[in-house]
């Protein structure tokens, strides 16, 4: 991945006279035939490298790349800080540019909640949900609970003990939530990083965790931990024969979205061009397997669709966190 | 055996090509760390650190733990040849190695301290791969009560050995502690000290304060002691075609030695706030009193060499048994190794090396492959070192100066950040000229922020209970160590200052600069 | 010079403390350690700290032998000037136009009468950060606000 965005990178600085020639070239015949996209894009990734922002973003670039989807060369900035603040302030400064894409994740809509951003999820423009990360309930191997409805009346009883990562967070929301609907109270612990979280559930420290399916099937298939149940559409089969939230009627409809939004009043016709070009993406083989090696629910919205999604989440979030005096 | 063959593995791991190149490359790169005074290998990891970005993390993580342990290989040959310690965990081989060079004799010390460097590694490596799977195994029943007493511990270690200025080593970790504290408050996720900053929200970073402190404040605080002043002309003469290598009797007093040195060295390392340097001064002093010629040592003594070396070695090893097995640092310098651990996604801890047997076996098996070719390289190659050394610390301190910094943008693109740990920086020299300790700050700010979220999260398990620590066997287990440290470490501490006291305040010295 | 450097220390102490107590909760609503439990705590421990060292340093005992004003108190003084020039200079020219004029001009006033070794120097290092950087690494470099052909 690292190395085509140097190709890229490369390309852009048009070291050689030839090769920029050729490029020009190129670029001159399409803007021609079409209006986009005739220049380069500034693909802003909001967070560090390494992280699930990163891969998805650079996962999409090399697919893009590989099946040529886009004319011109994209350029791929890692503009992390502030928990996304600085990148997608910059994607929001750029109004009307239809060349400035980013990806989504939870933060676009918790971090405007808790710091003072000049934008909030709503501004941006909407191209696609691609997919969403979702939770799992988790407990340990040798719990006592192998089921969610037994989990539920020990609950109901004496409010266990449930570990996630953050506060500001779907780990939090989510569970919350679904205890709301349930009928049942637990005290969150909130964690700094996953490991330490499986390290207080297997030591005994905490009764039950929520984590995401790809950074715990290793625990589940070796026995370690049990899942009780899945906040997502369908439970990957990893997880074993796990019912989902939806299925009991306690579904929450709130999870981590990964999609793709444009510059606030980014034109219509780079809306169209995106929207055509995330369904070819959908269809490679490369994308199911990133959907595959990360266990996240495939789920698929474009537009205003994707724009709902984001409004509800949104609203669902602030809900809860106000609830809790995580903001004010 | 199973530790075999998951040894075996990370041979297998670590026996790529690629892989094999990284870890030269690393082996090097910690040499000329070492070698360059104030430039030690906290610096010289975070500024390679983003270096490694585009690299495969089995590899980059190799990489860096070679820097890592590679620059206590590398800070002896300044000890020897300039008198001048290349890092702080080898001004106790300075005590004997600039005698011993002065003698006439600089060749078999460069040779005995490589040999030595490479027995207290691999004896450190050997101990890792018997040892860690066993920590491993008893830190899974470690939960959020544990890991507060572990960073406590962590922390009343290192002010413990700080002695005389302790003072200002709690008040440094504090500020530490402080800084550590800004950003979104993880259990509530309301801001804390961010005033209204976006940038902020993240809290302030790890590695920009590394760089600053260990990097330009040591760089500051060498020109204070007009390190750029020093011409070349002060090394020590050696001869590489006569009396270079060492004699029988070096080997024959040093035998013993080097064991000794080895296994304190370890043990010294294991318990996190001790670290390289107090091992060494321990090692240092514990030989001269089990040496038949006691009243030599400082004089050119051979052993008074071995001693250091082996066990500041040993001891880099052994910090990364709570770095590994518990996610834990010990010092600034594993602080820095755990960023890059985090920065590739992984999480070192109980469950690390089962979670990701590759990567853990991976390393270690690279540990004994590194300490092999540096062995090499140290015997070999010193003729490149000493043109290294001879290259004026006021051509090299600008370059220094340059590499911080464009090392810190790289990490994430940001000027603040450029800013950051240049402020570092500047804060770093002072901390030096006036004896508070860069280090406790660098753990207190590692530390500090996992004390905090462990407390609570013991609080709201126990709700509101205090008495969780007492009702678990671990942290039953944890206070008892604790306890009984802090009893023996001032003990050993008087020992090993007994060492030094000969040898003007070098000690001292060597504890302001921390481990 | 040091008494400065602990009142600076002290102020910090005090604004830290402040918004600790003004800002921050000690415990939750639900009554569990609050955000600002930790930080009091902290706050106070710097304060009580940073006075209790600087009344050993007020001592006339305390003050003998120690000679910080001394060493190369001006040198020191020069690199760091350097040092933020440079660093200011970054977003202004880029990463290795910058670095260009700042190792020469160091040099120049470190290493003196050594024209051409500080001219190789000032231009073969950013040659080699550049090409380790960027071409080999790929690794971020400052972009500078003017035009050049970096």
């Amino acid at each position: 991945m690292k190395l085509i965005s140097t190709l890229i990178g490369t390309g852009l600085r048009g070291t050689g006279l030839a090769a920029g020639c050729v490029l020009g070239l190129i670029a001159g015949s399409q803007a021609l035939a079409q209006d986009y996209p005739s220049k380069d894009l500034d693909w802003t990734i909001a967070f560090g490298p390494g992280g699930g922002n990163d891969i998805m973003a650079r996962t999409l670039i090399d697919i893009i790349q590989k099946y040529d989807l886009y004319g011109q060369d994209i350029r791929a900035e890692n503009r992390a800080g502030g928990s996304g603040a600085v990148g997608w302030g910059y994607v929001y400064s750029k109004a009307g540019s239809g060349y400035d894409i980013t990806t989504t994740s939870g933060s676009l809509i918790t971090t405007p909640l808790q710091a003072d951003t000049p934008w909030k999820a709503s501004d941006f423009v909407p191209l696609a949900l691609l997919a969403t990360d979702d939770l799992a309930i988790m407990v340990s191997g040798n719990s006592e609970w192998d089921t969610i409805e037994e989990f539920i009346e020990s609950a109901k009883e004496t409010p266990p003990t449930l570990a996630g990562t953050g506060t500001v967070n779907v780990d939090f929301i989510v569970p919350t939530l679904f205890a709301e609907k349930a009928g049942f109270e637990f005290e969150y612990v909130s964690f700094n990083s996953m490991a330490d979280m499986q390290t207080a559930l297997l030591s005994g420290a905490v009764d039950a965790m929520v984590g995401n399916p790809g950074e715990i099937v290793g625990l589940v298939e070796s026995g370690d931990m049990k899942a009780l149940i899945y906040s997502g559409e369908t439970t990957p089969p990893a997880l074993g024969d796990v019912p989902t939230m939806d299925e009991k009627g306690w579904g929450v409809g709130v999870s981590m979205p990964r999609g793709l939004i444009l510059a606030p009043d980014a034109p219509q016709e780079a809306v169209d061009f995106w929207r055509a070009t995330v369904e070819k993406i959908v269809e490679t083989p490369e994308w199911e397997k990133y959907i595959e090696t990360n266990l996240l629910t495939e789920n698929i919205k474009y537009g205003d669709d994707f724009g709902i999604f984001l409004k509800n989440a949104q609203d669902g979030f602030e809900k809860v966190l106000r609830a809790q005096g995580a903001i004010k | 055996m199973d530790l075999f063959s998951d040894l075996w593995m990370g041979l297998s791991v670590a026996i790529s090509p690629l892989n094999l190149l990284y870890l030269l490359i690393g082996a090097m790169v910690g040499m000329i760390v070492g070698i360059i005074p104030g430039f030690g290998p906290s610096a010289g990891l975070a500024i390679l650190l983003p270096v490694t970005f585009g690299m495969d993390p089995i590899g980059a993580v190799m990489m860096l733990a070679a820097i890592y342990y590679g620059a206590m290989y590398g800070g002896t040959i300044t000890s020897i040849l300039l008198n001048t310690p290349g890092e702080s965990a080898t001004v106790a081989s300075t005590f004997d190695g600039y005698p011993l060079a002065q003698n006439g004799r600089a060749g078999p010390a460069l040779v005995m301290q490589a040999v030595a460097s490479f027995t207290g590694g691999t004896v450190g490596v050997i101990l890792i791969t018997l040892l860690a799977p066993a920590f491993s195994h008893v830190a899974r029943n470690f939960g959020p009560p544990e890991y507060f007493l572990l960073a406590l511990l962590g922390m009343l270690t290192l002010i413990v050995m700080i002695g005389e200025n302790w003072k200002l080593g709690v008040l440094s970790a504090l500020v530490g502690f402080a800084l550590g504290t800004v950003g979104v408050d993880l259990e509530t996720g309301q801001s804390r000290y961010t005033f209204g900053f976006a940038e902020l929200i993240g809290g302030i970073h790890f590695i920009p304060i590394a760089i600053g402190l260990f990097g330009l404040g040591e760089l500051y605080f060498a020109f204070h002691q007009g390190l750029h002043r020093i011409g070349s002309g002060s090394i020590a003469p050696y001869d590489r075609k006569k009396g270079f290598w060492p004699d029988l009797a070096d080997w024959a007093d040093t035998k013993f030695t080097l064991v000794r040195g080895s296994i304190l060295g370890f043990v010294v390392g294991v318990i996190p706030g001790a670290g390289a340097t107090i091992a060494s001064l321990m090692a240092y002093s514990f030989e001269r009193s089990f040496s038949k010629r006691p009243k030599n040592f400082g004089k050119g003594e051979m052993a008074g060499l071995v001693a250091p070396e082996a066990a500041n070695n040993a001891a880099s090893s052994g910090a990364m048994i709570p770095l590994l097995t518990l996610g834990i640092p010990g010092s600034a310098s594993t602080a820095v190794l755990l960023a890059a651990f985090l920065l590739w996604g992984m999480r070192p801890g109980p469950l690390f090396m089962e979670q990701n047997p590759e990567f853990a076996w991976g390393l270690i098996a690279s540990m004994y492959l590194g300490n092999m070719a540096l062995l090499a390289l140290n015997i070999f190659a010193i003729p490149l070192f000493v043109q290294i050394i001879r290259v004026p610390y006021r051509i090299l301190a600008p370059i220094v100066l340059v590499i911080c910094t464009l090392g810190t943008f790289s990490v994430s693109s940001s000027m603040i950040e450029v800013y950051l740990m240049f402020t570092a920086g500047i804060v770093g020299f002072f901390m030096r000229l006036y004896g508070f300790s860069p280090a406790a700050l660098v753990l207190g700010l590692v530390l500090g922020p996992l004390a905090e979220e462990a407390l609570r999260q013991t609080l709201t398990i126990s709700r509101g209970s205090f008495w969780i620590f007492l009702e678990r066997n671990g942290s039953i287990g944890i206070i008892v160590t604790t306890a009984v440290l802090l009893v023996v470490l001032p003990l050993m501490q008087r020992i090993g200052r007994r060492a030094g006291a000969s040898k003007q305040g070098s000690v001292s010295e060597a504890e302001d600069a921390g481990v | 010079m040091r008494i400065i450097f602990f009142v600076v220390i002290l102020a910090a102490g005090l604004m830290y403390s402040y918004v600790a107590f003004t800002n921050l909760d000690f415990l939750t609503t639900t009554g569990r350690l609050g955000p600002g439990f930790f930080p009091r705590g902290i706050g106070v421990l710097m304060v009580v700290f940073t006075l209790w060292s600087m009344t050993a340093e007020l001592q006339p005992s305390a003050a003998e032998g120690r000679s910080d004003a001394g060493g190369s108190a001006g040198q020191v003084a020069l690199i760091m000037g350097f040092g933020l020039a440079y660093v200011l200079s970054l977003g202004l020219v880029g990463g290795i136009p910058a670095t260009v004029i700042f190792l020469f001009i160091t040099l120049s006033v470190l290493n003196r009468n050594r024209l051409l070794q500080n001219g190789l120097v000032a231009l073969l290092v950013p040659a080699a950060i550049y090409v380790l950087f960027d071409r080999l690494l790929n690794a971020a470099i400052p972009e500078g606000v003017l035009p050049l052909p970096f």
